[in-house]
Formats: structure tokens, C-alpha cells, sequence
């Protein structure tokens, strides 16, 4: 559905993208995570054809987007960072021209708008002129704007930045139910975004990929042990002598007394073994009940700040 | 195209802009033709339209400022060269409606020949010669100020830049028959946007001027498309 390749693009000497190439496949939502100044928006911009490459290429739905920028451009729905909305319009307006200007055929204009304004909820504000309307709203607009045409993939450059968390999660549900038609992209610097919506991601520091997997997988590679925190009711030294003693535990560590006569360990265990059943039978029969006990996976925070920091410390090692 | 005309078009008349410019050139211009027709009871418009020009070129800047400027301020530009649309319709699109706001001006002074031709036998053709470069003369002044208006995203940088850019011409024009040598004055005659129009006052209808009206709106028009090319590559 997108392909890039090899792109590059420098602003002056500075290299904002570098040598990137990656593909998304019809119908999936990919995450572009990255901090600030990563390249993600510059990428989006890219391939969206608002600024040109320094080199490489970018095709959309198979059309080279420098080749035919206006039959690329006919596939795609952006929502800069930005909403590009005109202030002294309403809704109703300016979707009307969104609509005109994107030379949408083929759907009765009303009926079309219409879905849109419900989709995104802003059908009770079409009236109103967007300069009155709150941040998120515009995005809502923003996001209406990019549907216009039902175009095969959706772009949305940051799309929940500076809503609040009840709109973060209801515009996050809305993308989600988009994204189950359509090949959706989107940029945020926020992980759990990430987590909550994509089904990949890309992962983009100083212009170039870091990362490229499923949120799940990504956590499990990069923490590349299993380890559990397991909390036993019972007295330290012979909680610690039965952890041991499991079956498939490779080491056991001491965590505190966070609950009153309980005890918390860190366990790593063998990866081929799963150790929770023989751990419940061994603990149980000693006595000792389990009140807890839960995976100790990497949050793709630390994830995040691992593979940007290695990234940094390798080019600082060059 | 289309979408982008409407949509200025709509925006000179939901803001103040467009009346504001309609009120003030309706009034300096009635004043000139109560002045220079009507106080010297002359069936003439020749001497009202000598200055139209000029004092068009105050204001124009009001239209033109905004075209590009304010749409690089509030974002909205992504909006249109993401979307399905050349590059030309956009400028073609914005420019026409500017020019429509100042036809709706022209239009209001239609009056003018029906009074004069109650009164005298005026000379239909140059009447319809002084409108036709009027129209061109401020069709050529507002695609220079579409062009400056493409280079920044300051709508007052874009005015005083437009405004500048059109007293220098004039300024041009005037000392052109203080010039001696006559290949420097046929040059600066040339550039000045102004000299050209003094033959139409006159009653000289010619051809080439209009041409080379035309010519200038193009060149402006075609510079406007690469300036904002340009921005895309760099």
C-alpha cells in the first residue's frame, strides 16, 4: 500500500530522514514513534507530497507519488499536525469545500458529509465557526477534513496531541474503527498510544528506523528474558528455598515486604518452561499461598529509551 | 480551482475585507470622477480614469495580501497542496478572486457613462478602452502582489512589500522624462507598469499595451507557482 524506499531528505546539512525504507501493507495501522524531532512529521510530509524527497522514492497504492502526485494524492487522507482548518469558516463549510476541492465523485455530497460528521462526532457543531471551537473539536474537524473521499489510507500526523485524556481516548477509538477498513498511519511521541492502536511499529530516532515489529513483540525481544514478580504470603527464607527449588527457575531475588507477612521475589525463569503451574502446586503444598504474580514485561517506554540510548551511545562510540 | 475561488471569493465577503476595499476605492474613485468630470462639466472620462490607476495601487494590497501569506500562517496551505489540485489552479483560483472582488468595484461605477451620456456625447470607445486598462493595468498590479504574498507569511510584510513595489514603479515611470539618454528612459518606461497606462488616458487604444499587461499578470502568476514549488524542495 506504501512503499518506501531509500528516502532521504536534508534540510540544509541536516540530515531529517536518512535512508529510510519500510512498507505498510493494505489495511493495517502502523505507529510512528519517535521523539520530538525524530523525522516522523517530515516523513508524513513526504509521502503525502506536501515536501519533496532529497532522494528515494515513495509509492501509494502503487503510484510514485513524484510520478503522479495527483492521482497519489486522490488515495490519501492527511491530518497534519496541525488541523488545516480555515477559522472564520463552520464545520459545515468548510467540509463542503474539503469536498469540492478533493473533487469527490461518485457520493451524494450531504449523505457523505453526513457519515463523516457522525464518525467523528462533530455533527451538533456544523454550524458553528471554527475559530469558537475547542482544540478538540478542531482536531475532530481535521480529522472529518481527511476522511472527505473516502481515501484508502489515512495519515494522521499526531492526532491526539493536546486533547484532553477523555477526548485522547474517545478520537483513539475512533481511529481504531477506521482503521479496520482502511491502512491508517500515524505519528505520536506518546507510547501507550502506540500500544492501544497499532498494530506495528515503527520506531524513528535521528531520521532512521530503530525498530520495526508488533508492540508485543517488541517488548518480548528487547527484554529478551522472562521474569516475573511473584508476591508469597509466608516467611522469607523458606518462600526463597521452594521458589528455588521450582522446576525451570533459573534465579530468585528478594524483593521487600510490601504486604504485611508476605514476600516479594523477582524470578527469571527458563523461557522454554512455562514455571507458573509447577510454582502454584510447590507453594501450595508447602502453604504458602501466592497473592501475586505477574509478567514482568518491558513497557514500551523502557523499550523506547532503550533502543534510542543504544542508537546514541553507538554513534557516539563511531 | 473552482472550490479554491469560491472559497476566497466567500471569504473577502464574510469578513470586512472586501467591503472595506469596495467602500474605500468606490469613494477616492467617485471623488475623482465628481472632480474631473462633473466640477470641470466634461463629458471626458479620460481625466478620472488617468488616476484610477494609481490610486488603485493603495489598496490593491488590501485584496492581495492575504492570498498566500495568511494561509501559511494558520497551516492551511497542507491542506491545499495535499489535496488532488495543481499547483496553478490554487494560484489561478485565488488570483480570479481578487480580481472579481475588484470587478464588483468596477461595476459600481457603471454610473459613470450612463451620467455622462445623459449629459454629452461622450466617446464610447475610449470609455470602454479606459476600462478595459484599468482592468489590466490592476489585473497586472495584483499578480505582483499575489507573488509577495507568497513569499512570507506576514500579511502586513505582504502589503508594505506590494505597496513599496508599486511606488517604485511609479516613481520609475515619473523620472523616466527627466532621462536624457533614450535607451535608459525606453527601459524605464518599460518596467514601469504606470507609463503604458498614461497612453490609454489619452484615448490611445493599443494592442501591445494590453499584451503586455497580460504578460506581466502571467510571468507573476507563473513566479508565484515556483516560489512555492521551490519551498517544497528545499
Amino acid at each position: 500500500m506504501i512503499e518506501v524506499k531509500n528516502l532521504t531528505k536534508l534540510y540544509g546539512n541536516k540530515r531529517a530522514v536518512n535512508d529510510l525504507s519500510f512498507t505498510i501493507n493494505s489495511g493495517e495501522v502502523v505507529g510512528f514513534l519517535g521523539p520530538n524531532g525524530a523525522g516522523k512529521s517530515t516523513t508524513m510530509n513526504i509521502i503525502t507530497g506536501y515536501l519533496s524527497s532529497t532522494s528515494g522514492s515513495v509509492s501509494v497504492c502503487g503510484i510514485d507519488v513524484l510520478d503522479d502526485p495527483m492521482a497519489a494524492k486522490r488515495h490519501i487522507g492527511y491530518l497534519p499536525e496541525i488541523p488545516p482548518v480555515y477559522p472564520d469558516m463552520t464545520v459545515a463549510e468548510y467540509l463542503d469545500f474539503v469536498y469540492e476541492l478533493k473533487g469527490v465523485k461518485g457520493t451524494s455530497k450531504k449523505k457523505h458529509l453526513g457519515e463523516i460528521c457522525e464518525i467523528v462526532g462533530i455533527s451538533h457543531v456544523r454550524d458553528r465557526v471554527i475559530k469558537n471551537l475547542s482544540k478538540g473539536y478542531r482536531q475532530r474537524t481535521g480529522l472529518a477534513m481527511a476522511l472527505v473521499g473516502n481515501p484508502d489510507v489515512l495519515i494522521l500526523d499526531e492526532p491526539t496531541v493536546g486533547l484532553d485524556p477523555i477526548q485522547i481516548i474517545e478520537i483513539r477509538n475512533v481511529i481504531k474503527e477506521l482503521g479496520r477498513q482502511r491502512t491508517v498511519v500515524l505519528s505520536t511521541h506518546i507510547l501507550s498510544e502506540v500500544e492501544a492502536i497499532c498494530e506495528r511499529v515503527l520506531v524513528i530516532n535521528n531520521g532512521s528506523i530503530v525498530a520495526n515489529d508488533s508492540p508485543e513483540n517488541l517488548s518480548a525481544d528487547v527484554s529478551g528474558e522472562h521474569k516475573f514478580v511473584v508476591r508469597v504470603a509466608g516467611p522469607q527464607d523458606a518462600v526463597q528455598a521452594i521458589i528455588r527449588a521450582s522446576e525451570g527457575i533459573r534465579m530468585a531475588e528478594f524483593l521487600g515486604e510490601h504486604e504485611k507477612n508476605s514476600c516479594d521475589f523477582v524470578v527469571e525463569s527458563d523461557p522454554a518452561v512455562d514455571v507458573r503451574k509447577p510454582l502454584f502446586y510447590s507453594l501450595a503444598k508447602a502453604g504458602y499461598p501466592i497473592l501475586m504474580l505477574k509478567p514482568m514485561d518491558m513497557s514500551l517506554e523502557d523499550i523506547f529509551v532503550k533502543l534510542t540510548h543504544s542508537e546514541t551511545v553507538k554513534k557516539g562510540a563511531k | 480551482m473552482l472550490a479554491v475561488y469560491k472559497r476566497e471569493l466567500r471569504a473577502y465577503f464574510t469578513s470586512p475585507m472586501g467591503y472595506i476595499f469596495l467602500a474605500i476605492w468606490l469613494a477616492l474613485a467617485n471623488l475623482f470622477f465628481y472632480m474631473y468630470c462633473v466640477m470641470s462639466q466634461t463629458s471626458d472620462l479620460s481625466g478620472t480614469f488617468a488616476n484610477l490607476l494609481f490610486i488603485s495601487s493603495f489598496i490593491i494590497p488590501m485584496l492581495t495580501m492575504r492570498t498566500f501569506s495568511e494561509e501559511k500562517k494558520q497551516k492551511t496551505e497542507q491542506l491545499l497542496l495535499t489535496s488532488p489540485v495543481s499547483l496553478t489552479g490554487i494560484v489561478v483560483g485565488k488570483y480570479l478572486s481578487c480580481l472579481t472582488v475588484f470587478v464588483v468595484a468596477l461595476l459600481g461605477t457603471f454610473t459613470w457613462p450612463l451620467i455622462v451620456t445623459m449629459y454629452g456625447h461622450p466617446a464610447l470607445y475610449t470609455i470602454v478602452g479606459n476600462y478595459a486598462a484599468l482592468f489590466f493595468g490592476v489585473a497586472a498590479f495584483m499578480a505582483i502582489g499575489v507573488f509577495l504574498s507568497c513569499m512570507t507569511e506576514s500579511q502586513i510584510v505582504a502589503a508594505i512589500s506590494s505597496f513599496a513595489t508599486y511606488m517604485g514603479l511609479y516613481l520609475i515611470g515619473t523620472l523616466a522624462s527627466a532621462i536624457d539618454n533614450p535607451v535608459v528612459r525606453a527601459i524605464m518606461n518599460f518596467i514601469s507598469l504606470f507609463s503604458r497606462y498614461s497612453n490609454f488616458a489619452l484615448g490611445l487604444f493599443a494592442l501591445d499595451d494590453i499584451v503586455y499587461y497580460i504578460s506581466i499578470t502571467v510571468i507573476f502568476l507563473f513566479l508565484t507557482t515556483r516560489v512555492i514549488e521551490k519551498k517544497r524542495w528545499a
